[in-house]
């Protein structure tokens, strides 16, 4: 046997397109590299608030930018990644809450289904412009993630419930605990130290600091690693 | 950042303290020997780089086969040795130890006020705002007729892609100039 995987912690939220950007490298390194990727569902809402940041996109300089490096980032990163036409409204307005306390409650219960929800979540909001706040349309990705109607629906019920909505609250917390002020955030367990690293953007520094090999964010495939 | 109505990240907390570790990670990842001041909000906020801008739009015009050079030691003083950059003796030193001669640096250092380098360095701040900057680094590339804005140190990646060019990482190996 070889040495202990590392653990990495990715604290996202579906509302946030840089989370996903993050997501897929590291879903796609997960099996590359010795490590253990634990998803941690997390409310950006939440980590701005205790942090004082601000969403970037309230800057319009920023908001101009983000446009076209989320999509010139797409085009590189191989994610299918598009503004949404009223982006200020489905960031600012709209949120991912109960989004993100269904994954919360999906990990919670079926955490081998939790990347196939999540991405499909950002299929819907950061794809093909489709809400995520309704009801429905939460059942519609758990659905196209290969959960069975009944499943998705019972784990719907729960997202009101007061253990889901602290789940949530425990997570974020977790994240401000080390030092997050926006998603992505990554923190990597390694020889007893912890590093924590923001954006999508630091994926290549964190295979140097795993010793790892850094492959672009389009890795070829490999099988699973024995 | 007044144009642009910005505002530098190290004026959140949390912020600051993530970049003081993320600039020592990065720096060992990149091997610059970067180091953050020990009064680093004094350094930024209060004593700026004004005069340093202006003795390096002054090597840019003149000079500018030294530019490379002087904006390092510039950067070897503040950002890694924790010296001053805001005293003439200070942009002096940092001119000599590019290879600069002491008459040279002195004679660009008495240009720094004039009229012609505060417009120069503000003509190149606002061409920086028309491509849309809001902080710095800002990349600017042209190519096939189209103008890619990046901005960061950590679009460099992206850049390589752009440029249809090879990314070796943060040190590639050295290779002789090309052909």
């Amino acid at each position: 046997m070889g040495p202990l995987p590392r653990t990495v912690e990715l604290f996202y939220d579906v509302l946030s397109p840089y989370s996903w950007l993050g997501f897929e490298i590291l879903c796609r390194y997960k099996n590359i590299w010795n490590v253990d990727l634990q998803l941690r569902p997390t409310s950006i809402a939440g980590v701005m608030k205790n942090s004082g940041n601000k969403p970037p996109a309230l800057l319009p300089l920023k908001a101009k930018y983000m446009t076209n490096d989320i999509k010139l980032l797409g085009q590189h990163f191989q994610v299918p990644i598009q503004m949404p036409k009223d982006f200020f409204s489905v960031i600012l307005e709209k949120g991912s809450l109960s989004a993100m306390r269904f994954l919360t409650a999906v990990n919670l219960e079926h955490p081998e289904m939790l990347e196939k929800v999540s991405r499909e979540l950002w299929m819907r909001v950061w794809s093909r412009d489709e809400d995520i706040t309704e009801p429905q349309s939460i059942l519609a990705a758990a659905e196209k993630a290969g959960m069975s109607t009944e499943g998705a629906r019972a784990l719907l019920e729960k997202i009101s419930t007061s253990q889901m909505k602290n789940q949530l609250k425990e997570t974020t917390e977790a994240a401000c605990r080390y030092g997050a002020f926006g998603l992505p955030f990554t923190v990597a367990h390694l020889d007893g130290q912890t590093h924590m690293l923001f954006g999508s953007d630091r994926m290549e520094l964190l295979a140097h600091l795993l010793g790892e090999k850094w492959m672009g964010p389009v890795p070829p495939a490999v099988s699973a690693r024995l | 950042m007044k144009n642009s109505g910005n505002k530098p990240p190290a004026l959140l907390p949390l912020k600051a303290k993530y970049m003081t570790n993320d600039i020592k990670l990065l720096g060992q990842h990149f091997q610059v020997p970067i180091q953050m001041p020990k009064d680093f909000f004094s350094v930024i906020l209060e004593k700026g780089s004004l005069s340093a801008m202006r003795f390096l739009t002054a090597v840019n015009l003149e000079h500018p086969e030294m530019l490379e050079k002087v904006s390092r030691e510039l950067w070897m003083r503040v950002w890694s040795r924790d010296e001053d950059i805001t005293e003439p003796q200070s942009i002096l030193a940092a001119a000599e130890k590019a290879g600069m001669s002491t008459e040279g640096a002195r004679a660009l250092l008495e240009k720094i006020s004039t009229s012609q380098m505060k417009n120069q360095l503000k003509e190149t701040t606002e061409a920086a705002c028309r491509y849309g900057a809001f902080g710095l680094p800002f990349t600017v590339a042209h190519l096939d007729g189209q103008t890619h804005m990046l901005f960061g140190s950590d679009r460099m990646e992206l850049l390589a892609h752009l440029l249809g060019e090879k990314w070796m990482g943060p040190v590639p190996p050295a290779v002789s100039a090309r052909l």
